[in-house]
């Protein structure tokens, strides 16, 4: 429940927003970043569904390399 | 790949040829990385990589678990709380084994939802977790919620605990690598106190491999030059003061109080309840919950992994009894247990 996952902001209606990563979308809040300070098409850090940061491209990019092996490991698992 | 290789020569090169390190991480994520990706087996023998407190659903106390447990049971109650917890053993069971009425959710806003579809029932949320889970509880609350909808907290701080590591003369930790996440909330700075008052050398990374190695390289060059200092190598995520609109929120509904933690006890000051103002959200007040005499699991030393003092395979049920299909103790449990984390992956 602390993996942080790297999102692609596609819709904002602000608190709640429309996020996107690897073709998934998911429903989360922008709650905890103050409201205008995240627009479409930004990239963020997604906790249990809650952007805890603004981060760029490249910074989600990378991430999102290495998370991959690890989420797929994590699924895999028991 | 090429960059691993020099980064592992490097910290071949620069460590310490006289005395043994240890180097703590107290995240999940890192710990999986760690294992996951071999790194303990890349590092010079006197290098020991230990995994600290990262595992908010292993310390989460048995009383709370309990509490939850009995919530689910009633008619009038749906208990909502993450996957991780469900399958936590307790002397009773655990939620998913006491067949009552739950539902896993991934992010707190889910169960608003939940609340609204559910009116004549009261909706519990068991919010557990550190600095990253309890930001976004904070946030549900912020965005106000109906009245059939509690919360039942057992939220823990992690820069508290790992000062309660550094006192204690039996773990003897000699670095830190500080979890990026929690990091992202509180702050780098959070974490000032180790090097200034510890003499601890403390480097915030995040979850790649190459960045974790990396923060090991900058904590052996600082032990090189006989130096503490904090750094961070996660810098496009963690700012040094954080995000401070999350810490606003944390503190404006929870209060830092004395929590229990699972086998290890109280520790004043590790955890959060909810102010007193916000009493009718809180579902130990509303339920009047008891506080119930936690039971050691016979044989786990979950709470001595915990702390950095023992290693899974010191376990005696450790893949023989305990197994994350059967667990016994909370650290087999979750993804981020150090036991469920090195069955799967040593
Ligand atoms: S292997 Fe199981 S019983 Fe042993 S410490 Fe880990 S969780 Fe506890």
């Amino acid at each position: 429940m602390c993996v942080g996952v790297p999102m692609k902001v596609v819709e904002i209606n602000y608190p709640m927003a429309l996020a996107e990563a690897k073709g998934v979308k998911r429903r989360i809040s922008l709650m905890l970043l103050p409201e205008g300070e995240v627009k479409v098409g930004d990239y963020v850090m997604v906790h249990v569904g809650n952007a805890i940061e603004k981060i760029d491209q490249k910074e989600a990019e990378e991430i999102w390399k290495a998370l991959e092996e690890v989420i797929e490991a994590m699924e895999g698992g028991s | 790949m090429d960059r691993i290789r020099e980064l592992v020569n490097l910290i071949h090169s620069l460590a310490p040829k006289d005395k043994k390190l240890k180097i703590m991480n107290v995240c999940g994520s890192h710990e999986h990385t760690i294992t996951y990706s071999g790194l303990r087996s890349l590092m010079p023998k006197n290098i020991e990589l230990v995994p600290g407190p990262g595992c908010p659903v292993c310390v989460c106390s048995e009383s709370d678990i309990i509490n939850a447990i009995n919530l689910s049971k009633r008619d009038d109650v749906i208990l909502a709380t993450y996957g991780d917890m469900l399958r936590v053993p307790t002397k009773v069971g655990s939620i998913r084994s006491s067949g009552g009425n739950y539902l896993m959710v991934s992010a707190p806003h889910e169960v608003l939802k939940v609340a609204l579809e559910n009116p004549q029932k009261k909706v519990v949320f068991f919010s557990v977790g550190f600095e990253t889970t309890t930001a976004p509880t904070a946030a549900l609350l912020e965005m106000g919620v109906p009245d059939n909808l509690f919360i039942l907290t057992s939220q823990k701080l992690t820069p508290e605990i790992m000062e309660v590591l550094v006192n204690d003369s039996e773990v003897g930790v000699d670095a830190f690598v500080a979890p990026g996440h929690v990091s992202a909330i509180v702050g780098s700075k959070a974490w000032e106190i180790f090097p200034k008052n510890y003499g601890i050398p403390t480097v915030v990374a995040g979850f790649e491999p190459e960045n974790l190695l990396l923060a090991i390289v900058k904590i052996l060059y600082q032990i090189k030059k006989g130096k503490a200092e904090l750094e961070n190598v996660y810098k496009g995520v963690v700012k040094p003061e954080g995000n401070r609109r999350a810490q606003e929120l944390i503190y404006k509904y929870f209060y830092k109080t004395s929590v229990n933690w699972r086998g290890i006890g109280y520790i004043p000051d590790s955890g959060l309840e909810l102010k007193e103002e916000y009493g009718y959200l809180d579902a130990k007040k509303v339920f009047n919950l008891p506080e119930i005499k936690e039971e050691k699991v016979p044989g786990c030393i979950c709470h001595e992994i915990v702390l950095g003092k023992s290693y899974p395979t010191d376990c005696k049920l450790f893949k023989k009894v305990c197994t994350p299909r059967n667990p016994k103790g909370p650290c087999m449990v979750s993804h981020e247990g150090a036991c469920n984390i090195w069955y799967r992956f040593s």
